[in-house]
């Protein structure tokens, strides 16, 4: 099958998963009890809780109360966030783009570092460096992200004083515009140094503390990868050829290492995305993960169904994307079989 | 990659590090990252930008929650949003810093008998508005926008907002021939001056700015006043950045003493980033409760400060009014359960009230006599308060009451990991000690679910766990909580089980209107003697204050009637 049509086809099924998977997760928040709650304060009487009740549906059978929600959702409509105090679709573009500008900057550290460190572990098999770079992956992975997170912030913020915590020096956010809503991109729009400056500043550390242990994933599969693939027959008859060890490690056996990378790669960042949750609390990132726990605490069903629906749809078109690329890079995988 | 890649791969590496760490050494010099003023230079603060003039300096407070309106009609009260209010807006009068009494605002006045700015059948209140006070836009204060913010609330009156205090109590608004700003009760009231004028709900708006933005819709929110202010206050609103902060610039043609200091509100929900940041220097003061004292304790730079006791005291709830095929399937209470003043007794002596003072609050708490809490007018010292864990007494009464030897099983709903569920598992622990065959199910659940059991009528719980909102007058706490024909009365249904409940509600009545203070102390000493033989609630602890600032904040103080973290920022400076 090509590539297009196979694109095409799990396209046009997309849309029957999210459907499914909407009226799993509406039914399974409801479990949990009516979402009247986040909407009252003990200052308000029987008759205000009804009439609340009525207007949000609240009182219909589920079946009717979701399809209220799905209209809602096609008109454009997520409900209102009583964590927020505000719609849903007004928080969660501000939300999600601060979301996203954390998981590619953490994306950015754990590929860069970690492609390279599992490239030169993996080519320097069993020998120092290799042992190093274990030592490094296993810490990475095995650390809890809460005691990593504070331990940046005793050191780098509290003993330091180096880098802040939060997002922004709020004087310097607002004196530029945000038409993408991710402070460093906007900030290079903007072409404002200081803001670049302050934007680089503060995605450090929560950028270091996600980004650490998604690196020592990412090491870990590519050096085994590519130590499998330099004992392939091929790696030999590339080697007899008289190929420099450079060009055998570049363009053969790492091409094809990075197969199962880019997998584990694209489901790290889906990962990234929404695992966040630890370092934007800990970090006081405004992004979707600490909003959520907020809002799972709290019992705010809508923002919850937004959250799950987007991680959801997320994980759906990842997964879309990944097989595409592993298509591309593996000629010998057939599409759709 | 070939070398020339590999080279501008890490050229470009280093250019993102290089700003990275100019940032940091730039806040470095400041010795304040994200200028923040703690610990620094204060005269840099505010700024992380070398290029813009810095401000005086900037107080930076960590609060726990971020507001959900800044609006006096529709903020709740006890929600974050109060705190803001009393930096920005102004009401008629103000509680006096240094403890309850009152004192002018924007009426030149507190009206009194004596001053004779209160009629002589005591429900006409008088106030001259005091001149030359600009609203943040700039436009005029005058009677007509006293008059024009309290009418706004109560034809709003949005629903969980506090208007029902003025709606309550205020006939009617007018504006004199001489410009002052009169208000006409339904009732002589003993508690309007206090209970009423200094609340956060009776701030005055700036009434340009509601009409440029909306106007007034009867039961709708506005809009532009949720997400802005216009006050007349000592501080001006400059950002609401949601989920980060709020900054807050001095009001430079403010009419009084002005602030010292910028402001900044930190949006930080995690308690141990708060105390991280307090001992970093980051945050001058932090939203903090006693179970994190022992963190803070000793910690250079610090300052703790425990005086006092919050007004809200934690109770326990018994509902007289148990809508019996609704109780959880493991309740096996009768439906009367609470009816029988033996019972409560029993629960109040069964209670294990050290071991919550000690255990949860750490010690920095008290026990707290019915109802009244310390700090408030009418608290009587005297009066017999239920301080002692009583097992025996307890026995006698579950004995005497017939429930002894059967037992029973009831559920206590709460919400999940704060105070409240401690001091439901301390009612679960006492009650399930003293005899095998009590067994107390404590429902901890999370806020919006706890909400709607609370919010429901009748409560489908048999008990509940909270805290009282905080009021500045007794008479709002007796009507609330006490009043067999109040809010909690009503639901919880009280007329049921107090022995005399025309007594009670006469009485209370009775000092909601007598204007003399030592016949209504008297009224509600008599009050709480009562209530000790015939309690409606259990009351846990009267929760102590907790306030952790940095030692270089000059002029703290703090007053408990304030709404929470109970201090004015304009009043503060730094060395």
């Amino acid at each position: 099958m090509q590539i297009r049509d196979y694109v095409l086809r799990r396209l046009l099924v997309l849309p029957l998963l999210v459907v499914g998977t909407s009226i799993i997760v509406f039914s399974l928040t409801r479990i949990g009890g009516s979402p009247i709650g986040i909407y009252l304060s003990h200052e308000m009487d029987a008759q205000e809780v009804a009439q609340l009740e009525e207007r949000f549906h609240l009182d219909d059978p589920l079946p009717v109360q979701y399809v209220y929600w799905a209209t809602g959702v096609l008109r454009g409509d997520l409900g209102w966030s009583g964590v927020a105090a505000a719609p849903v679709t007004e928080v969660f573009p501000a939300k999600l783009t601060a979301s996203m500008e954390l998981a590619i900057a953490s994306a950015i550290v754990a590929v860069v570092l970690g492609l390279a460190l599992g490239t030169y572990a993996g080519a320097r098999r069993n020998r120092l460096p290799d042992h190093i770079t274990r030592i490094f992956a296993i810490s990475g992975a095995s650390m809890p992200l809460f005691w990593f997170a504070i331990l940046l912030l005793i050191v780098f913020w509290v003993r330091l004083g180096w880098f802040p915590v939060g997002r922004s020096n709020a004087e310097i956010f607002f004196s530029i515009p945000h038409p993408t809503g991710m402070y460093t991109v906007d900030a290079l729009l903007a072409t404002d140094a200081t803001a670049l400056r302050d934007a680089l500043w503060h995605l450090a550390l929560p950028a270091i503390c996600l980004g650490y242990g998604a690196t020592a994933i990412i090491a870990r599969m590519m050096r085994s990868s590519l130590v499998e693939e330099l004992q392939e027959d091929y790696v030999d008859a590339a080697r007899a050829k008289g190929l420099p060890e450079r060009l055998v490690l570049k363009r053969h056996a790492r091409r094809n290492a990075l197969i199962p990378t880019v997998t584990v790669i694209g489901l790290t960042f889906g990962f990234l995305l929404q695992g966040a949750v630890v370092a934007e609390i800990i970090f006081q990132w405004p992004g979707l993960g600490r909003w959520m726990a907020d809002a799972v605490l709290r019992g705010d069903q809508a923002t919850i169904m937004a959250y799950v629906m987007f991680t959801s749809v997320l994980f759906l078109v990842v997964n879309l994307v990944v097989d595409v690329v592993y298509a591309y890079l593996d000629r010998r995988v057939v599409l759709g079989e | 990659m070939d070398t020339r890649g590999r080279l501008l791969a890490l050229l470009a590496g280093l250019v993102l590090l290089a700003a990275a760490c100019t940032g940091a050494s730039e806040a470095g010099d400041a010795d304040a990252p994200e200028g923040a003023a703690g610990g620094g230079d204060a005269a840099t603060a505010g700024t992380g930008d070398e290029g813009e003039e810095a401000p005086a300096g900037t107080f930076v407070h960590a609060a726990d929650d971020e507001p959900l309106s800044l609006d006096p009609a529709q903020v709740e009260p006890g929600e974050g949003g109060e705190t803001m209010i009393l930096q920005v807006y102004e009401r008629l009068v103000e509680i006096d810093p240094n403890g309850p009494d009152l004192v002018p605002g924007l009426s030149t006045e507190v009206p009194s008998d004596d001053n004779g700015l209160i009629s002589e059948d005591g429900l006409t209140y008088t106030f001259p508005i005091r001149e030359g006070v600009t609203f943040h836009d700039g436009t005029e204060l005058d009677a007509e926008a006293v008059k024009y913010s309290w009418d706004r609330v109560m034809e709003m009156d949005l629903p969980g907002s506090a208007a029902s205090l003025l709606i309550d109590n205020v006939a009617e608004t007018a504006v004199s021939d001489d410009g002052a700003f009169e208000v006409t009760l339904d009732e002589p009231s003993a508690s309007f001056l206090r209970a009423v004028v200094p609340q956060m709900v009776a701030s005055v708006v700036s009434p340009d700015a509601v009409e440029s933005n909306g106007g007034i819709t009867a039961g709708e929110p506005n809009e532009f006043m949720t997400t802005n202010m216009v006050g007349t206050g000592p501080y001006r609103l400059i950002t609401w950045n949601r989920g980060e902060n709020l900054q807050f610039e001095i009001y430079d043609d403010y009419w009084d003493e002005p602030a010292n200091l910028d402001l900044r509100i930190e949006v930080v929900p995690d308690p141990d980033v708060r105390v991280l940041g307090l001992r970093a220097g980051e945050y001058d003061m932090i939203e903090t409760d006693p179970s994190f004292i022992g963190d803070i304790e000793g910690a250079e730079g610090v300052n703790l400060y425990t005086e006092g006791l919050l007004v809200e005291p934690i109770h326990i709830g018994f509902n007289l009014n148990i809508p019996e095929d609704e109780l959880p399937e493991e309740d096996t209470i009768p439906a009367d359960f609470f009816h029988d003043p033996r019972i409560r007794r029993a629960f109040n002596h069964a209670y294990d009230y050290e071991a919550f003072l000690q255990g949860a609050l750490g010690g920095f708490g008290d026990f707290n006599p019915h109802y009244i809490p310390q700090g408030i007018f009418g608290y009587d010292p005297e009066a017999p308060v239920y301080d002692q864990q009583d097992t025996a007494e307890a026995e006698r009464l579950f004995r005497e009451a017939g429930v002894w030897d059967e037992g029973f099983t009831i559920s206590v709903i709460t919400e999940e990991a704060n105070l409240f569920e401690i001091a439901a598992l301390v009612l679960k622990d006492s009650l399930e000690g003293l005899n095998p065959n009590f067994q107390v199910r404590v429902l901890a659940v999370a806020e919006a679910q706890f909400d709607e059991a609370h919010a429901s009528d009748p409560v489908p719980y048999a008990m509940w766990v909270k805290n009282t909102d905080p009021f500045a007058d007794p008479d709002a706490y007796m009507q609330s909580y006490i009043h067999p024909d109040g809010e909690w009365g009503q639901i919880h249904g009280f007329a049921q089980g107090y022995e005399n409940p025309e007594q009670i509600a006469s009485l209370i009545d009775d000092a909601a209107t007598e204007i003399d203070e030592p016949t209504r102390e008297e009224l509600y000493s008599e009050l709480q003697n009562l209530l000790y033989d015939d309690p409606m609630w259990l009351i846990a602890a009267q929760e102590g204050i907790a306030n952790a600032h940095r030692d270089d904040v000059e002029g703290f103080v703090l007053n408990t009637l304030w709404p929470r973290p109970n201090v004015k920022f304009a009043l503060f400076d730094k060395s």
